[in-house]
């Protein structure tokens, strides 16, 4: 298992290095978010449709206004994920300090509108996680609101313990998978 | 005087939970089972009823109807009396030893009254033909039930073995005996014996159904007829106890004498409760 | 005094006359064979048809386990049948009960079968070999591969005969399964056997539940990217809406008549326990508390509802009044109770407790009281749903590493087998009623 996620990242990041150097605007972009560390590839793991669709709009548009669009996009794409604890929708000190910098990044781009998803570990019951991520998102959003950024512009989903970003039954892998992730809307 | 009454009336519930009266005394003897190869007698000896008459000294059974391989039994086990009765012979020139697979305990008592139905399979000369060339495979069927039989004869003898149980030298007679005979109390005995033709699972139990029959045995052991006092109300649980009824319409042992037994039939040992 | 005197003398009269009555007491307290032997001989062919071994083979096989899971027999073993096993004589008389009464058998199983082009008749017959009571005659007539179903209805009808109350075998259990690489509703007969797919979202399907009164079911799916609860018929395979608020919809039961759906919905924010009718409209709000509340189940009168909820810190179970509102806690052992199930005679609800990272199935009285474990041994046991007859318990087993599948068992925890393969990450079965 393990290693296929391995194989998957390997796989993504050429991708994502092909795509990059197709589009220099983007490649500038991309190294913002590469050096916060390993999460910001999974996130990206998680979004391979986005980043595609991303690079065809940029090929098709050259006025101004569609160039401020995809700067606003990329400048959303930096958005990092936050972790919660077990069992808990309380923000952590670390996830406040993650949601300043998001808020900085969202108030400088406020035509850009986003789904906060809140994701638990595997551990509990489908349902009573479900009802624990839209609790995670929402605090996150609730958060954000509080730092300056429209609530109209934040939407929430919960997927409950439905889509880890490391299938691994371990504390590290439970660790980062509660998380709330954030995807840019269309 | 009604303080005193108020005051005798609290004694009775005290003294029936006090340590001074323990339970047993009241309502349960403890269970011993019985092993169904030993005598019934009427003043049984101090011993154990699921003990065996030891190898050395066979007695001779007048009537033996039944020759089964004694298993000592372990003291513990629920009800696992498992005798390997030896059907005798009647009308039919071959009876098949029954089949014992691992986990059933079918225990088949051999039929000494006729059935009706042998009765009618008795005659046809076409049947017998049948039967006749049924035999062979019967016994080839025959030998490979022996040897499982064996295994598991082997098995159980080690199980037991393992267990170590005091039974299997104590003197044959019952726990609280006071007499001088080798043997065991009709009571014991018909109870053992009734209770290992009754089939029922606790699948099938809706809430706890009791039931009283009367069975009236002669000397020989022969049931003479029987009535349902009390019906448990609970059909299913009724049919079982008519069935286990229809197969002990023998007992394996002949009573000292005719007797009338009273018996009532529940499930309290079976249901868990809470 | 001399009233005293009186009582004392009854006391003694009430403690003797037990002892002197003529015949000899016995107390029976439990039956010596707590299984029933049954022998369960091979189908014979009847009349023109011809011998179709693979048909007697099935059959055999689906009753035998049908059977062997009901718990209540001990099957005498088909080695040592004799002569009458291979005889077609179905009648009273024309049965050698001789034969099964030296084998031990209390029951009797007797069957034919006729294959006439597609067309499949099996008639059967349930004897008490004691009494030689005919005690279920059945004839059954379908399609060549309806071989599985007869079996199933004849087990369900020799429970019926046995015990009073019918089986559950010839029912449906629906699941979601990830066999397509997305999870999926699927639906299989209690044996596992004939699993087919009835969605086809290439999104998430969770929780189904099966409607009581009509051939079909509500789950939830992100289709529409929200956790929406659907509604599909099983044989037409119409399927609709019918909750979509904002945030969650999710964890639909229909209520015991059919006619509301208990969910969770978050459109306040928070997840609440709902009635909603079957069109979606909302018809009231049952719990009110910041905590989530989530998972409800229905008692069997329609009366109460349970549902987890962390209101008290961890997630334990709960019973809600459906009229007045009212919330008293079920579970305060251990740390973390979820995913109750009300059985249908109400006596009982299973949940699972998750205990050092292993969820394992408890039950417990709606009083709560008698609670008892009745899963061990490794791998996380969850969403415990009940047959319809309350005799079994459907839920899914997860061994790390080989990933989820689906278990049946009794409800006291014996007997428990694998029906759905490993491998397809097969989660949430739900029991269908009388199908």
């Amino acid at each position: 298992m393990q290693k296929i996620t391995i194989t998957r990242l390997v796989v993504m990041l050429f991708v994502l290095t092909l795509l990059a150097s197709g589009c220099a605007k983007k490649a500038v972009q991309e190294e913002g978010t590469n050096d916060t560390t390993t999460q910001t590839q999974e996130v990206q793991e998680q979004q391979p449709a986005d980043v595609s669709d991303t690079s065809v709009v940029d090929n098709s548009a050259y006025d101004a206004a569609a160039a401020a669009r995809a700067a606003e996009r990329a400048a959303a794409q930096g958005l990092v994920q936050i972790h919660f604890d077990f069992d808990q929708y309380v923000l952590t000190d670390d996830a406040k300090s993650t949601l300043v910098g998001n808020a900085g990044l969202l108030r400088a781009a406020p035509a850009v509108k986003v789904l906060i998803e809140g994701h638990c570990d595997e551990r509990g019951s489908d349902e009573y996680n479900l009802a624990l991520g839209e609790k995670r998102a929402l605090a996150t959003k609730n958060y954000l609101v509080s730092l300056g950024v429209a609530a109209e512009r934040l939407a929430i989903i919960s997927y409950g313990e439905e889509k880890p970003v490391d299938p691994a039954h371990t504390k590290e892998a439970w660790a980062k998978n509660r998380r709330a992730d954030f995807k840019v809307k269309r | 005087m009604l303080l005193v009454s108020l005051l005798l009336h609290l004694l009775v519930p005290i003294l029936y939970y006090s340590p001074l009266f323990p339970k047993k005394a009241i309502k349960k003897p403890p269970v011993y089972r019985v092993n169904l190869v030993n005598k019934i007698v009427k003043n049984p000896q101090a011993g154990r009823p699921e003990a065996t008459v030891a190898k050395k000294k066979p007695k001779v059974k007048k009537k033996p109807k039944v020759k089964p391989k004694p298993i000592p039994v372990k003291p513990k086990a629920k009800p696992k009396v498992k005798p390997k009765p030896k059907p005798k012979p009647k009308p039919k020139p071959k009876v098949v030893k029954p089949k014992v697979k691992p986990k059933s305990k079918p225990v088949v008592k051999p039929e000494p009254t006729k059935p009706k139905v042998s009765k009618a399979q008795e005659n046809t000369l076409a049947k017998r033909l049948k039967e006749l060339r049924e035999k062979k495979q019967r016994e080839s069927a025959e030998q490979a039930r022996k040897e499982k039989l064996a295994a598991l004869k082997a098995a159980a003898v080690a199980e037991s073995e393992k267990v170590d149980s005091p039974i299997s030298d104590a003197p044959v007679g019952m726990v609280d005996g006071k007499g001088d005979e080798a043997g065991v109390r009709a009571t014991a005995f018909v109870q053992e014996f009734i209770q290992q033709q009754w089939s029922f699972s606790k699948y099938q139990a809706v809430g706890t159904p009791e039931a009283e029959v009367k069975l009236f045995y002669n000397a020989e052991g022969t049931l003479l007829h029987y009535r349902f006092v009390k019906k448990s109300g609970h059909e299913i649980f009724d049919e079982s106890l008519a069935r286990a009824i229809a197969k002990s319409k023998q007992l394996s042992q002949p009573l000292p004498e005719a007797m009338e037994f009273d018996i009532f039939f529940n499930l309290k040992d079976m249901l868990d409760k809470p | 005094m001399k009233l005293l005197r009186v009582k004392l003398l009854l006391l003694f009269v009430v403690l003797l006359v037990p002892s002197l009555s003529l015949a000899a007491r016995i107390e029976i307290s439990a039956p010596g064979e707590q299984t029933i032997p049954l022998a369960l001989t091979r189908l014979l062919p009847m009349g023109v048809g011809g011998s179709q071994p693979a048909i007697a083979r099935e059959f055999l096989q689906v009753l035998e386990g049908d059977l062997e899971l009901s718990g209540l027999f001990d099957l005498v073993d088909p080695a040592s049948f004799m002569g009458d096993a291979d005889k077609l004589g179905l009648r009273r008389t024309e049965i050698d009960f001789y034969q099964w009464r030296m084998l031990g058998a209390e029951a009797l199983i007797k069957g034919g079968y006729r294959r006439d082009g597609d067309r499949l008749t099996i008639e059967l017959r349930l004897y008490d070999v004691i009494t030689q009571r005919l005690l279920s005659g059945r004839r059954y007539a379908g399609k060549a591969k309806a071989v599985r179903k007869i079996a199933h209805t004849f087990a369900d009808q020799i429970l019926k005969s046995l015990t009073g109350e019918k089986g559950p075998f010839a029912t449906k259990i629906a699941y979601i399964s990830k066999r397509s690489g997305n999870k999926e509703l699927y639906m299989m007969d209690v044996d596992g056997h004939q699993p087919v797919r009835l969605t086809n979202h290439r999104s998430i399907v969770l929780n189904p539940d099966f409607s009581p009164n009509r051939k079909e079911l509500i789950f939830t799916s992100y289709r529409n990217d929200n956790p929406d609860l659907f509604r599909k018929e099983v044989y037409t395979g119409r399927e609709s809406r019918v909750s979509l608020k904002p945030g969650l919809n999710i964890g639909g039961r229909y209520s015991p008549d059919g006619r509301e759906i208990a969910l969770t919905l978050s459109k306040d924010k928070n997840s609440e326990i709902y009635l909603i009718g079957t069109d979606g409209t909302i018809h009231r709000r049952l719990t009110n508390h910041y905590g989530i509340d989530v998972d409800p189940s229905w008692s069997p009168r329609g009366d109460k509802i349970a549902f987890v909820s962390d209101r008290r810190g961890n997630p334990n179970v709960f019973i809600v009044d459906v009229r007045s509102r009212d919330v008293t806690r079920l579970t305060y052992e251990g740390k973390y109770n979820a995913t109750p199930a009300w059985s249908p005679k109400g006596d009982r609800i299973a949940f699972s407790r998750l205990d050092e990272g292993v969820f394992n199935i408890f039950t417990i009285r709606p009083d709560g009281t008698d609670e008892r474990q009745v899963t061990f041994g490794d791998g996380s046991k969850e969403h415990p749903r009940w047959s319809p007859d309350g005799r079994f318990l459907v839920y899914s087993l997860d061994r790390r590493g080989s990933g989820k599948s689906i278990w049946v068992m009794r409800a006291d925890g014996t007997g428990a087998r694998q029906i759905s393969p490993l491998g397809e990450n097969d989660s949430h079965p739900a029991w269908s009623d009388r199908w």
